[in-house]
């Protein structure tokens, strides 16, 4: 490429790249200041993250949140896998059947999908709370699973699979041996990313969540609506480092997966 | 060989328990939700059961109408902006060197992890009466009134644009990626110029990406509603903010079950439309 528009790339990527993250670092930026107003950087202060760690609906929403997200990540883990390991031994029909239901969820805005959770739990008289939160978050947790081993099992070597058969392994062990071990790193790439998004998820908590306590999500969201403080902003701040680790946490299992992949 | 339908039976029998698991969570919500569309509330906000079209009919007051053209407006305009902005970052990203690129789609993936709420909160801190925006354009004395850049359509546009652009960009990225660069050098040493050959092999052939990734992006801006809450204040309305407050604060769940209704429509019209654009393509949405 000539350097002229080579220039042009430079510059419009890093154009590009300042913009997509100057919104997310501001926040960053002013959970330090002093000033409670973003018109004036006053000073530096840790005062804010000191106010967090005394604010105990803050506290009691988070630990909702951690809590939905890990029970949401596991169930999702062994629900998305388990169906994209049958759905490779059913019939064509039916795997297509379970690939289009379990495409809905992820094609339906949220406020529908919310909506009709709400709908049916009422009807059904259950009470709101972390049980709820936990089966609205697997809606979309379990198919983004689903897929991605999908299209892990999908790679597997079918000649692996027809020699374990010829020399006698069963269904069971071919599972047990062959692909479980295959779709692990997928499997827990995807619970990852489960947990990331029940964690960030605001919509359908806010119908799923109980009179008592509500996710952490739901309660940030109705404090930027109401008054904005800094505080808004630390635990924002806060909650960028964990996700932060978690990304770390995956590039490492990403990796390992494809050593494991190539080893084998 | 034809199975027999013993052998079809048991070949299929494990797919039971994610069917009913589906039915359950997916299917009889949705059914219900139809359902309710065609019910009516009391003053209290519990539900009639009488079958009636009044909510179908209440969608085509002006007013409801409205509320649809512009969640469609924002859609689309959505869409349109992901992609003029996106194309070019997806172009030039695929034209750099392995190292480069994969960092910049380590960039361009991280803000999916990161909180939606913390990423649409960065817009009021950069465009509020006393946000960094105005502060820069004060200080360096290019006006000297703080400017309304908050809670308007375009606030609320850019917002949405912002929260799913990297869908876009990722798509166009997969196709420019497997794009056969022999290609573009056959049309060069035949004398086609860059403009001519992006125009004429570079763009049809990314087309697919094109629509995956209008697809991808126009569906969830029909429903984000925490944006156009945080950024709009309000004074648009669309059918995200209408669901949710006539759902909630409304006590009205037929009517919001209705315009659901209406909103699910309005996505399938879209996947429709979709498959018919990319039925060459073997690429699937995901």
């Amino acid at each position: 490429m000539n350097t002229k528009g080579s220039k042009f790339r430079t510059f419009y990527l890093s154009l590009f790249f300042v913009i997509l993250y100057v919104p997310v670092l501001s926040v960053v930026l002013y959970s330090f200041n002093k000033s409670s107003s973003t018109a004036q950087w006053t000073g530096f202060t840790f005062d804010w993250y000191l106010q967090l760690f005394n604010d105990r609906v803050i506290f009691e929403s988070f630990k909702i949140s951690m809590v939905v997200a890990i029970i949401t990540s596991t169930v999702s883990a062994i629900i998305g896998t388990a169906s994209a390991v049958i759905s490779s031994y059913v019939s064509k029909k039916v795997e297509s059947a379970i690939n289009g239901v379990m495409f809905l969820p992820l094609i339906i805005p949220e406020v529908a999908l919310g909506l009709s959770l709400l709908i049916f739990f009422t009807e059904l008289n259950l009470t709101f709370g972390v049980p709820t939160l936990v089966i609205g978050h697997s809606l979309f947790c379990v198919p983004y699973i689903y897929f991605m081993v999908q299209l892990r099992l999908q790679e597997i070597d079918s000649s692996i699979i027809e020699a374990a058969k010829d020399l006698g392994a069963s269904s069971w062990q071919i599972v047990k041996t062959i692909i479980l071990p295959l779709v692990i790193p997928s499997t827990l790439t995807g619970s990852l990313l489960a947990f990331a998004m029940s964690l960030d998820d605001v919509i359908i908590s806010t119908y799923m969540a109980g009179p008592t306590g509500t996710t952490l999500p739901v309660h940030i969201f109705s404090m930027m609506r109401t008054g904005v403080t800094p505080k808004v902003n630390a635990l924002s701040t806060l909650f960028l480092l964990g996700t932060f680790l978690l990304i770390g946490l995956n590039q490492t299992i990403g990796r390992k997966g494809e050593k494991f992949y190539e080893e084998n | 060989m034809k199975k027999s339908t013993k052998e079809r039976l048991k070949q299929n029998a494990p797919a039971v328990p994610i069917l009913v698991y589906l039915i359950l969570l997916v299917g009889i919500p949705l059914l219900l939700v139809v359902l309710l569309s065609f019910f009516s509330r009391d003053s209290l906000g519990n539900i009639v059961f009488e079958l009636s079209f009044d909510n179908y009919k209440k969608m085509l007051d002006p007013v409801y109408l409205r509320v649809f053209f512009n969640s469609f407006i924002l859609a689309i305009l959505t869409g349109l902006i992901s992609l003029i902005i996106g194309y070019p970052v997806a172009y030039f990203t695929a034209g750099l060197n392995r190292k480069s690129r994969s960092f910049l789609i380590l960039l361009i993936m991280l803000p999916f992890w990161i909180s939606s709420l913390l990423r649409t909160y960065g817009w009021t801190i950069l465009l509020g009466k006393d946000g960094l925006i105005n502060n820069a354009l004060i200080f360096l004395r290019i006006i000297d009134k703080p400017l309304n850049l908050m809670y308007n359509f375009g606030t609320v546009l850019t917002g949405t644009v912002y929260m799913l652009i990297p869908y876009m960009i990722i798509s166009i990225y997969n196709s420019v990626d497997k794009l056969d660069r022999s290609l573009l050098e056959a049309s060069y040493d035949l004398g086609g110029s860059k403009l001519k050959t992006f125009f004429k092999i570079t763009l049809p052939l990314t087309m697919p990406g094109i629509a995956r990734g209008y697809t991808l992006v126009f569906i969830p801006a029909l429903g984000l509603y925490y944006i156009s809450d945080l950024l709009g204040g309000g004074n648009t309305m669309f059918l995200g903010n209408l669901i949710n407050n006539m759902a909630t604060r409304g006590r009205n769940k037929p009517l919001a079950s209705a315009f659901a209704i209406g909103m699910i429509l309005l996505v399938l019209l879209v996947l429709f439309i979709y498959s018919k654009v990319s039925k060459n393509s073997k690429e699937s949405l995901l």
